[in-house]
C-alpha cells in the first residue's frame, strides 16, 4: 500500500495539530490581558484550520470525513505527540509548550513546501506565512519574558524543564522515515530536530533561560504509535461533546 | 468564600475558583502602555490608523495589533508607535484646514534635524491617514514643513511621529497571505440565518 507512508506523516500532523489547537484554544476568555487572548485565540484557530487542510488532503486520499476523523476516534487512535495533549497548565507551560511546538512547526513545514508529493507541498507552502507569525510571537514573548523578572523567569525555566522531554518526543523516529527520505516526501525527524536545537538556542541565548542537556534526557515517545497520557482522552470527549449529540447535523 | 463549580463551562470549573465576597479594589495604572496602530491594506496604499493596543514594548504591540487589527481585515503592512510619541496638532472645523491655524513658531529650533511622519485626518469620523514624511527640527516644525511640502487637501487634525519611532512590519506580507481563506472567522460565512429560517420553516411544515 504506497499510501501508507503518506498517510501516516498527514495524521501526525493533522492531529498535533488538531490537539495543541483546541488546548490553546481554551484559553479563550482567559488570557493574561485581552491583547493576548485575541492573539492566542488567533493562533489556536490557525491550528484547527491547518489540521483541516490535512484531514481534508486525507480524505481525499480515502479517509473518512474531516468531522468524523476529528470527533469520532479515541486517544488511542491519536498520532499527535505527547507534547500537545498536555493541560494547558498555567500560562509559562503554554507559552514555552507554544514556544517549542511552532519553533519545530515551521522548519517542519520549509521541509514539507519541498516534498516530492505536491498536494503536501502546496498546503505546507501556503501556510508557512500563518506559522511565521506564530513563530515570531513565542520568540518574542519568551525573549520578553525569559529576561524579565525573577518570577517570570523562574517560572519559564520550569516549564522548559518539564516541557522538554515532551518537546523531544515532537521528533520520534517513524517506521516510515526511511521510506519518506527515499522518495522526497520528508526529509525525516531527526534533520528536523537538529535544526531545531539550533533555532531554539538562538533565541534562548537571548534570555536568561537554560535549554536542558538533551544529551542526557529521555524523550518522550509513544504518541506517534498511539500511546498517550491519560490528559487526551477527556480532552477528545470534551472536544467531541457537541458534534456527538447529533454527528449528522450540518453546521 | 464561596465554592462556584457549577458553570457549563468546563474550562471555568478546572479553575476551582471561589466567589470572593469582598473583593479587594482594583489598582490604579495596572495596564502596560499603549501603542497606536497603522494598517496597509495593500501595497502602495497609505497607512491608516486602526486603534490602540496595550503592550510592555514596540515589538509585542505588533504581535497583538496584528490579531487585533488584521485576524480578518486584509492587510499587507502594519506600523506601531506609542502613544505618548504622536505629537498632536490642534482641531479644526470640517472644512477648514489646521494648517491655516498652526500655533505660533517663532523661531525654527536649534534641535538636529530628523525624519517625521505626517498623519491627517480629512473629516471627523475619519480615520488618520498616512500623507507622507518631512524632515524637520521638531514636531511643531515638522507641521510647518508639511504645510508647505505635503499640499494636500485640507486636514482637520494632524499626528506628527518620528520616524524612528515608528516599528515597521513590511517585509512578510505572507503572515497575511491566507486572511481571506479564513471564511471561518467571518459570522456570515456560517448564515446562521438562513438556517434558522429553513428550520423555521421545517417547523412550520
Amino acid at each position: 500500500m504506497p499510501n501508507l507512508a503518506v498517510k501516516n506523516l498527514l495524521y501526525q500532523l493533522a492531529d498535533d495539530q488538531l490537539i495543541l489547537g483546541h488546548r490553546n484554544s481554551e484559553w479563550t476568555g482567559f488570557g493574561p490581558i485581552l491583547e493576548e487572548d485575541i492573539a492566542f485565540s488567533s493562533m489556536a484557530q490557525d491550528k484547527l484550520g491547518h489540521s483541516l487542510a490535512f484531514y481534508s488532503l486525507l480524505h481525499a486520499l480515502g479517509e473518512g470525513e474531516p468531522d468524523t476523523v476529528a470527533f469520532m476516534r479515541n486517544a488511542d487512535q491519536f498520532h499527535n505527540c505527547q507534547l500537545v495533549e498536555l493541560p494547558i497548565g498555567e500560562y509559562d507551560f503554554s507559552l514555552i509548550r507554544h514556544f517549542l511546538y511552532d519553533n519545530a512547526e515551521i522548519l517542519r513545514f520549509e521541509a514539507l513546501s519541498q516534498s516530492s508529493h505536491p498536494e503536501i507541498a502546496k498546503i505546507a507552502t501556503k501556510l508557512k506565512g500563518e506559522v511565521k507569525y506564530h513563530v515570531l510571537h513565542a520568540n518574542t514573548m519568551v525573549k520578553q519574558l525569559g529576561s524579565a523578572t525573577a518570577e517570570s523567569i523562574n517560572r519559564l525555566q520550569n516549564s522548559l524543564d518539564y516541557a522538554f522531554p515532551y518537546a523531544l518526543g515532537m521528533f520520534e523516529p517513524s517506521e516510515y522515515g526511511q521510506e519518506l527520505h527515499d522518495t522526497g516526501v520528508f526529509i525525516g525527524e531527526a534533520a528536523l530536530q537538529t535544526e531545531w536545537l539550533a533555532r531554539i538556542t538562538l533565541v534562548l541565548e537571548k534570555t536568561s533561560l537554560k535549554l536542558p542537556n538533551v544529551s542526557t534526557i529521555q524523550p518522550v515517545y509513544g504518541g506517534r504509535k498511539g500511546q498517550h497520557t491519560s490528559h487526551l482522552q477527556p480532552l477528545l470527549d470534551e472536544m467531541a461533546e457537541v458534534f456527538k449529540i447529533d454527528p449528522s447535523a450540518e453546521w | 468564600m464561596t465554592q462556584n463549580s457549577s458553570s457549563i463551562d468546563p474550562r471555568v470549573n478546572r479553575l476551582h475558583l471561589e466567589t470572593d465576597d469582598h473583593p479587594t479594589p482594583k489598582p490604579a495604572l495596572d495596564q502596560l502602555e499603549t501603542f497606536e496602530v497603522f494598517h496597509q491594506k495593500k501595497v502602495g496604499a497609505a497607512y491608516t490608523y486602526v486603534g490602540p493596543v496595550h503592550a510592555a514594548n514596540e515589538e509585542i504591540a505588533f504581535l497583538f495589533a496584528k490579531e487585533q487589527y488584521s485576524r480578518r481585515a486584509i492587510c499587507s503592512g502594519m506600523w506601531v508607535a506609542k502613544t505618548q510619541h504622536v505629537f498632536l496638532s490642534g482641531y479644526a472645523d470640517d472644512a477648514t484646514s489646521i494648517y491655516d491655524n498652526l500655533p505660533t513658531l517663532s523661531e525654527v529650533p536649534n534641535a538636529a534635524e530628523q525624519s517625521y511622519e505626517i498623519f491627517h485626518l480629512k473629516k471627523r469620523g475619519k480615520a488618520h491617514q498616512h500623507a507622507g514624511s518631512v524632515t524637520a527640527r521638531s514636531p511643531l516644525h515638522a507641521l510647518y514643513v508639511a504645510k508647505e511640502v505635503l499640499q494636500t487637501s485640507p486636514a482637520v487634525n494632524v499626528w506628527v511621529i518620528a520616524s524612528a519611532h515608528v516599528l515597521r512590519q513590511e517585509q512578510d506580507q505572507d503572515m497575511w497571505a491566507t486572511t481571506p481563506d479564513k471564511k471561518y472567522r467571518e459570522a456570515m460565512a456560517y448564515r446562521v440565518q438562513d438556517k434558522i429560517e429553513k428550520f423555521k420553516a421545517e417547523q412550520k411544515a
